[in-house]
Protein backbone atom coordinates (compact mmCIF):
# COMPACT_ATOMS: atom_id res chain seq x y z
CA UNK A 1 0.00 0.00 0.00
CA UNK A 2 2.96 2.31 0.26
CA UNK A 3 4.33 1.59 -3.19
CA UNK A 4 4.47 5.30 -4.07
CA UNK A 5 6.87 6.23 -1.29
CA UNK A 6 8.96 3.13 -1.97
CA UNK A 7 9.07 3.85 -5.70
CA UNK A 8 10.13 7.40 -4.91
CA UNK A 9 12.94 6.18 -2.63
CA UNK A 10 14.08 3.67 -5.27
CA UNK A 11 14.19 6.34 -7.99
CA UNK A 12 16.22 8.68 -5.78
CA UNK A 13 18.66 5.89 -4.85
CA UNK A 14 19.16 4.88 -8.47
CA UNK A 15 19.54 8.42 -9.85
CA UNK A 16 22.02 9.24 -7.11
CA UNK A 17 24.14 6.17 -7.92
CA UNK A 18 23.88 6.87 -11.64
CA UNK A 19 25.12 10.41 -11.18
CA UNK A 20 28.04 9.31 -9.01
CA UNK A 21 29.06 6.87 -11.71
CA UNK A 22 28.73 9.38 -14.58
CA UNK A 23 25.99 7.35 -16.23
CA UNK A 24 24.69 8.73 -19.50
CA UNK A 25 22.00 6.12 -19.69
CA UNK A 26 20.52 3.62 -17.29
CA UNK A 27 19.77 0.37 -19.07
CA UNK A 28 18.59 -1.85 -16.25
CA UNK A 29 17.71 -1.71 -12.57
CA UNK A 30 17.45 -4.79 -10.34
CA UNK A 31 15.36 -4.52 -7.20
CA UNK A 32 14.88 -7.27 -4.62
CA UNK A 33 11.56 -7.37 -2.77
CA UNK A 34 10.97 -9.58 0.25
CA UNK A 35 7.92 -11.80 -0.02
CA UNK A 36 6.62 -10.55 3.31
CA UNK A 37 6.78 -6.82 2.57
CA UNK A 38 3.50 -5.06 2.06
CA UNK A 39 4.53 -4.19 -1.49
CA UNK A 40 2.84 -5.34 -4.64
CA UNK A 41 5.51 -5.69 -7.36
CA UNK A 42 3.11 -4.84 -10.18
CA UNK A 43 1.97 -1.62 -8.53
CA UNK A 44 5.58 -0.78 -7.78
CA UNK A 45 6.51 -1.33 -11.43
CA UNK A 46 3.66 0.91 -12.59
CA UNK A 47 4.63 3.72 -10.22
CA UNK A 48 8.30 3.46 -11.17
CA UNK A 49 7.19 3.97 -14.75
CA UNK A 50 5.29 7.12 -13.79
CA UNK A 51 8.03 8.58 -11.58
CA UNK A 52 10.86 7.98 -14.03
CA UNK A 53 9.34 9.96 -16.88
CA UNK A 54 11.80 12.60 -18.11
CA UNK A 55 14.61 11.23 -15.94
CA UNK A 56 17.71 9.24 -16.80
CA UNK A 57 15.77 6.20 -15.66
CA UNK A 58 13.04 6.54 -18.24
CA UNK A 59 12.81 3.41 -20.35
CA UNK A 60 15.23 1.37 -18.24
CA UNK A 61 14.35 -2.25 -17.76
CA UNK A 62 13.10 -2.86 -14.23
CA UNK A 63 13.89 -6.32 -12.91
CA UNK A 64 12.12 -7.28 -9.70
CA UNK A 65 13.44 -10.34 -7.88
CA UNK A 66 11.55 -11.88 -5.00
CA UNK A 67 13.41 -12.70 -1.79
CA UNK A 68 11.88 -15.78 -0.16
CA UNK A 69 10.98 -15.94 3.50
CA UNK A 70 13.45 -17.42 5.95
CA UNK A 71 12.83 -18.01 9.60
CA UNK A 72 14.80 -18.93 12.68
CA UNK A 73 13.13 -21.15 15.23
CA UNK A 74 14.00 -20.36 18.82
CA UNK A 75 12.78 -23.78 19.96
CA UNK A 76 14.91 -26.11 17.79
CA UNK A 77 17.37 -23.57 16.30
CA UNK A 78 16.35 -24.41 12.75
CA UNK A 79 17.20 -21.57 10.38
CA UNK A 80 16.27 -21.47 6.75
CA UNK A 81 13.36 -21.61 4.39
CA UNK A 82 9.92 -22.18 5.73
CA UNK A 83 6.57 -23.81 5.03
CA UNK A 84 5.29 -22.82 1.66
CA UNK A 85 1.65 -23.53 1.32
CA UNK A 86 -0.22 -21.22 -0.99
CA UNK A 87 -3.55 -22.07 0.59
CA UNK A 88 -2.36 -20.60 3.88
CA UNK A 89 0.08 -17.88 2.96
CA UNK A 90 1.02 -17.06 6.54
CA UNK A 91 1.62 -20.60 7.77
CA UNK A 92 5.26 -19.91 6.99
CA UNK A 93 5.62 -17.38 9.79
CA UNK A 94 3.51 -19.31 12.25
CA UNK A 95 4.97 -22.81 12.45
CA UNK A 96 8.51 -24.14 12.29
CA UNK A 97 8.79 -26.68 9.43
CA UNK A 98 11.09 -28.83 11.58
CA UNK A 99 9.49 -28.97 15.02
CA UNK A 100 6.05 -27.37 14.55
CA UNK A 101 6.73 -24.88 17.35
CA UNK A 102 5.61 -21.29 16.98
CA UNK A 103 8.52 -19.41 18.47
CA UNK A 104 9.80 -17.99 15.18
CA UNK A 105 11.78 -14.99 14.12
CA UNK A 106 11.67 -13.78 10.53
CA UNK A 107 15.21 -13.41 9.21
CA UNK A 108 14.56 -12.76 5.52
CA UNK A 109 11.67 -11.68 3.36
CA UNK A 110 11.18 -8.10 4.55
CA UNK A 111 13.61 -6.31 2.23
CA UNK A 112 13.25 -3.65 -0.43
CA UNK A 113 16.75 -3.63 -1.81
CA UNK A 114 18.02 -1.66 -4.79
CA UNK A 115 20.56 -4.28 -5.84
CA UNK A 116 22.35 -2.94 -8.88
CA UNK A 117 22.07 -0.97 -12.10
CA UNK A 118 23.49 -1.42 -15.56
CA UNK A 119 24.55 1.86 -17.09
CA UNK A 120 26.18 3.31 -20.13
CA UNK A 121 29.04 5.66 -19.36
CA UNK A 122 31.93 7.34 -21.21
CA UNK A 123 35.11 5.30 -21.61
CA UNK B 1 33.15 5.83 -26.92
CA UNK B 2 30.82 4.40 -24.34
CA UNK B 3 30.99 1.36 -22.19
CA UNK B 4 28.41 -0.61 -20.33
CA UNK B 5 29.04 -0.96 -16.59
CA UNK B 6 27.27 -2.74 -13.80
CA UNK B 7 27.12 -0.77 -10.56
CA UNK B 8 26.42 -2.51 -7.27
CA UNK B 9 24.14 -0.42 -5.08
CA UNK B 10 22.78 -2.78 -2.39
CA UNK B 11 20.70 -0.12 -0.70
CA UNK B 12 17.87 -1.65 1.29
CA UNK B 13 15.25 1.00 1.85
CA UNK B 14 13.64 -1.02 4.64
CA UNK B 15 17.01 -1.30 6.35
CA UNK B 16 17.58 2.44 5.98
CA UNK B 17 14.33 3.03 7.88
CA UNK B 18 15.34 0.46 10.48
CA UNK B 19 18.65 2.21 11.09
CA UNK B 20 16.87 5.54 11.52
CA UNK B 21 14.47 3.85 13.95
CA UNK B 22 17.42 2.59 15.99
CA UNK B 23 18.81 6.13 16.07
CA UNK B 24 15.42 7.39 17.28
CA UNK B 25 15.42 4.80 20.03
CA UNK B 26 18.90 5.80 21.18
CA UNK B 27 17.71 9.41 21.36
CA UNK B 28 14.65 8.36 23.39
CA UNK B 29 16.79 6.23 25.71
CA UNK B 30 19.13 9.13 26.29
CA UNK B 31 16.18 11.37 27.15
CA UNK B 32 14.68 8.64 29.37
CA UNK B 33 11.42 8.52 27.41
CA UNK B 34 9.67 5.14 27.14
CA UNK B 35 7.82 5.05 23.84
CA UNK B 36 4.78 3.08 22.74
CA UNK B 37 3.78 2.82 19.07
CA UNK B 38 -0.02 2.55 19.01
CA UNK B 39 -1.28 0.70 15.95
CA UNK B 40 -4.68 -0.37 14.73
CA UNK B 41 -7.34 0.17 12.10
CA UNK B 42 -9.37 3.32 11.67
CA UNK B 43 -11.97 3.45 14.43
CA UNK B 44 -10.46 0.68 16.56
CA UNK B 45 -10.18 3.02 19.56
CA UNK B 46 -6.53 4.11 19.47
CA UNK B 47 -7.21 7.78 20.18
CA UNK B 48 -9.79 7.02 22.89
CA UNK B 49 -7.41 4.62 24.61
CA UNK B 50 -4.56 7.15 24.60
CA UNK B 51 -6.94 9.77 26.03
CA UNK B 52 -7.82 7.42 28.89
CA UNK B 53 -4.16 6.57 29.51
CA UNK B 54 -3.25 10.27 29.63
CA UNK B 55 -5.83 10.73 32.38
CA UNK B 56 -5.18 7.56 34.35
CA UNK B 57 -1.46 6.91 34.13
CA UNK B 58 0.83 8.53 36.61
CA UNK B 59 3.44 9.69 34.10
CA UNK B 60 4.51 12.79 32.26
CA UNK B 61 2.97 11.85 28.93
CA UNK B 62 3.48 13.26 25.45
CA UNK B 63 1.81 12.23 22.19
CA UNK B 64 2.77 12.22 18.55
CA UNK B 65 -0.51 12.01 16.65
CA UNK B 66 0.04 10.69 13.16
CA UNK B 67 -2.75 10.80 10.63
CA UNK B 68 -3.41 11.78 7.06
CA UNK B 69 -4.77 14.97 8.63
CA UNK B 70 -3.59 14.99 12.21
CA UNK B 71 -5.35 18.06 13.60
CA UNK B 72 -8.45 16.13 14.67
CA UNK B 73 -6.71 13.64 16.93
CA UNK B 74 -4.06 16.14 18.04
CA UNK B 75 -6.88 18.46 19.10
CA UNK B 76 -8.35 15.73 21.29
CA UNK B 77 -5.03 15.27 23.10
CA UNK B 78 -4.30 18.98 23.48
CA UNK B 79 -7.28 19.30 25.84
CA UNK B 80 -5.16 17.59 28.50
CA UNK B 81 -2.42 20.24 28.39
CA UNK B 82 0.34 17.84 27.51
CA UNK B 83 2.96 18.09 24.76
CA UNK B 84 1.32 17.00 21.49
CA UNK B 85 2.78 16.97 18.00
CA UNK B 86 0.48 16.40 15.03
CA UNK B 87 2.19 14.61 12.17
CA UNK B 88 0.44 14.95 8.84
CA UNK B 89 1.30 12.12 6.50
CA UNK B 90 -0.81 13.55 3.67
CA UNK B 91 -1.20 10.73 1.20
CA UNK B 92 0.90 8.26 3.14
CA UNK B 93 -0.60 5.30 4.89
CA UNK B 94 1.95 4.96 7.69
CA UNK B 95 4.46 6.84 9.81
CA UNK B 96 8.14 6.19 9.22
CA UNK B 97 11.23 6.72 11.33
CA UNK B 98 12.21 9.83 9.42
CA UNK B 99 8.89 11.59 10.10
CA UNK B 100 9.11 10.68 13.77
CA UNK B 101 12.67 11.97 13.99
CA UNK B 102 11.41 15.34 12.75
CA UNK B 103 8.63 15.34 15.34
CA UNK B 104 11.28 15.04 18.06
CA UNK B 105 12.60 18.45 17.01
CA UNK B 106 9.40 20.04 18.27
CA UNK B 107 8.65 17.73 21.17
CA UNK B 108 10.06 18.74 24.59
CA UNK B 109 11.46 15.29 25.40
CA UNK B 110 12.92 16.55 28.68
CA UNK B 111 9.40 17.27 29.94
CA UNK B 112 8.03 13.76 29.43
CA UNK B 113 8.83 10.18 30.42
CA UNK B 114 6.20 8.32 28.41
CA UNK B 115 5.47 8.94 24.76
CA UNK B 116 2.63 7.50 22.73
CA UNK B 117 3.00 7.56 18.95
CA UNK B 118 -0.39 7.08 17.38
CA UNK B 119 0.19 5.60 13.96
CA UNK B 120 -2.06 6.08 10.94
CA UNK B 121 -5.17 3.87 11.12
CA UNK B 122 -4.01 0.87 9.13
CA UNK B 123 -3.18 -2.76 9.86
CA UNK B 124 -0.99 -3.25 6.80
CA UNK B 125 1.58 -0.59 5.98
CA UNK B 126 2.93 0.29 9.45
CA UNK B 127 4.27 -3.28 9.65
CA UNK B 128 7.10 -2.38 7.29
CA UNK B 129 8.23 0.66 9.27
CA UNK B 130 9.74 0.57 12.72
CA UNK B 131 9.75 3.96 14.40
CA UNK B 132 12.14 3.44 17.29
CA UNK B 133 9.53 2.74 19.95
CA UNK B 134 10.16 0.38 22.88
CA UNK B 135 6.77 -1.30 22.67
CA UNK B 136 4.19 -1.94 19.97
CA UNK B 137 0.55 -1.98 21.07
CA UNK B 138 -2.08 -3.06 18.55
CA UNK B 139 -5.70 -2.10 19.18
CA UNK B 140 -8.29 -4.16 17.30
CA UNK B 141 -12.02 -3.88 17.84
CA UNK B 142 -14.63 -6.61 17.56
CA UNK B 143 -16.51 -4.45 15.06
CA UNK B 144 -13.78 -5.10 12.51
CA UNK B 145 -14.86 -8.74 12.43
CA UNK B 146 -13.40 -11.63 14.39
CA UNK B 147 -11.28 -12.77 11.45
CA UNK B 148 -9.28 -9.52 11.48
CA UNK B 149 -6.38 -10.92 13.52
CA UNK B 150 -5.82 -13.95 11.31
CA UNK B 151 -6.14 -11.80 8.20
CA UNK B 152 -3.35 -9.46 9.32
CA UNK B 153 -0.84 -11.78 10.94
CA UNK B 154 2.32 -9.72 10.56
CA UNK B 155 1.17 -6.77 12.66
CA UNK B 156 0.08 -9.12 15.43
CA UNK B 157 3.25 -11.18 15.21
CA UNK B 158 5.31 -8.08 15.96
CA UNK B 159 3.07 -6.75 18.75
CA UNK B 160 4.02 -6.64 22.43
CA UNK B 161 0.46 -5.99 23.59
CA UNK B 162 -2.81 -6.67 21.79
CA UNK B 163 -5.95 -4.90 22.99
CA UNK B 164 -9.23 -6.39 21.77
CA UNK B 165 -11.60 -3.50 22.16
CA UNK B 166 -15.37 -2.88 22.19
CA UNK B 167 -16.11 -6.30 23.67
CA UNK B 168 -19.33 -4.85 25.18
CA UNK B 169 -20.85 -5.00 21.69
CA UNK B 170 -19.26 -8.24 20.50
CA UNK B 171 -22.55 -10.10 20.64
CA UNK B 172 -24.42 -7.37 18.78
CA UNK B 173 -21.94 -7.50 15.90
CA UNK B 174 -21.68 -11.28 15.98
CA UNK B 175 -17.97 -11.39 16.81
CA UNK B 176 -16.17 -13.90 18.99
CA UNK B 177 -13.54 -12.02 21.00
CA UNK B 178 -12.10 -15.29 22.31
CA UNK B 179 -11.30 -16.34 18.76
CA UNK B 180 -9.50 -13.03 18.18
CA UNK B 181 -7.47 -13.51 21.36
CA UNK B 182 -6.58 -17.08 20.46
CA UNK B 183 -5.59 -16.07 16.90
CA UNK B 184 -3.23 -13.43 18.34
CA UNK B 185 -1.63 -15.96 20.69
CA UNK B 186 -1.29 -18.46 17.87
CA UNK B 187 0.72 -15.94 15.86
CA UNK B 188 2.67 -14.60 18.79
CA UNK B 189 2.91 -17.03 21.72
CA UNK B 190 4.44 -14.50 24.14
CA UNK B 191 2.09 -11.61 23.46
CA UNK B 192 -0.12 -10.22 26.18
CA UNK B 193 -3.75 -10.00 25.06
CA UNK B 194 -6.25 -7.83 26.95
CA UNK B 195 -9.96 -7.65 26.20
CA UNK B 196 -11.38 -4.23 26.81
CA UNK B 197 -14.30 -1.91 26.51
CA UNK B 198 -13.21 1.68 26.70
CA UNK B 199 -16.87 2.57 27.11
CA UNK B 200 -17.39 0.55 30.29
CA UNK B 201 -13.77 0.77 31.45
CA UNK B 202 -13.24 -2.97 31.35
CA UNK B 203 -9.62 -3.93 30.78
CA UNK B 204 -8.20 -0.44 31.25
CA UNK B 205 -6.46 -1.30 34.54
CA UNK B 206 -4.86 -4.32 32.89
CA UNK B 207 -3.64 -2.24 29.96
CA UNK B 208 -2.05 0.28 32.34
CA UNK B 209 -0.40 -2.55 34.24
CA UNK B 210 0.88 -4.19 31.06
CA UNK B 211 2.50 -0.95 29.87
CA UNK B 212 3.92 -0.38 33.36
CA UNK B 213 5.37 -3.89 33.45
CA UNK B 214 6.97 -3.33 30.08
CA UNK B 215 8.54 -0.07 31.26
CA UNK B 216 10.20 -1.78 34.23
Amino acid sequence: MHELSMADAIVKTVLDAAEKNQAEEILEVTIEIGKLTMLNPEQLRFLLGVLTEDTLLEGAEIIIEEIPVEIKCHSCNYAGSTNLDDSDHYLMIVKCPECDERNLEIIAGQECNVKNIRIEKPE
Amino acid sequence: MHKIAEVEIQHDIMLANKKLAQRNQRMLDKAGVFTVDVLGAIGSGKTSLIEILIQKMDHKIGVIAGDVISKFDAGRFQKYNIPVIGLNTGKECHLDAHLVEHAFEDLPLEEIDLLFIENVGNLICPVDFELGSHMRMVVVSVTEGDDTVEKHPLIFKDADLVVINKIDIAEAVGADEEKMASDARKLNPDVEVIKSSLKTGEGVKEIIKAIGDFMD
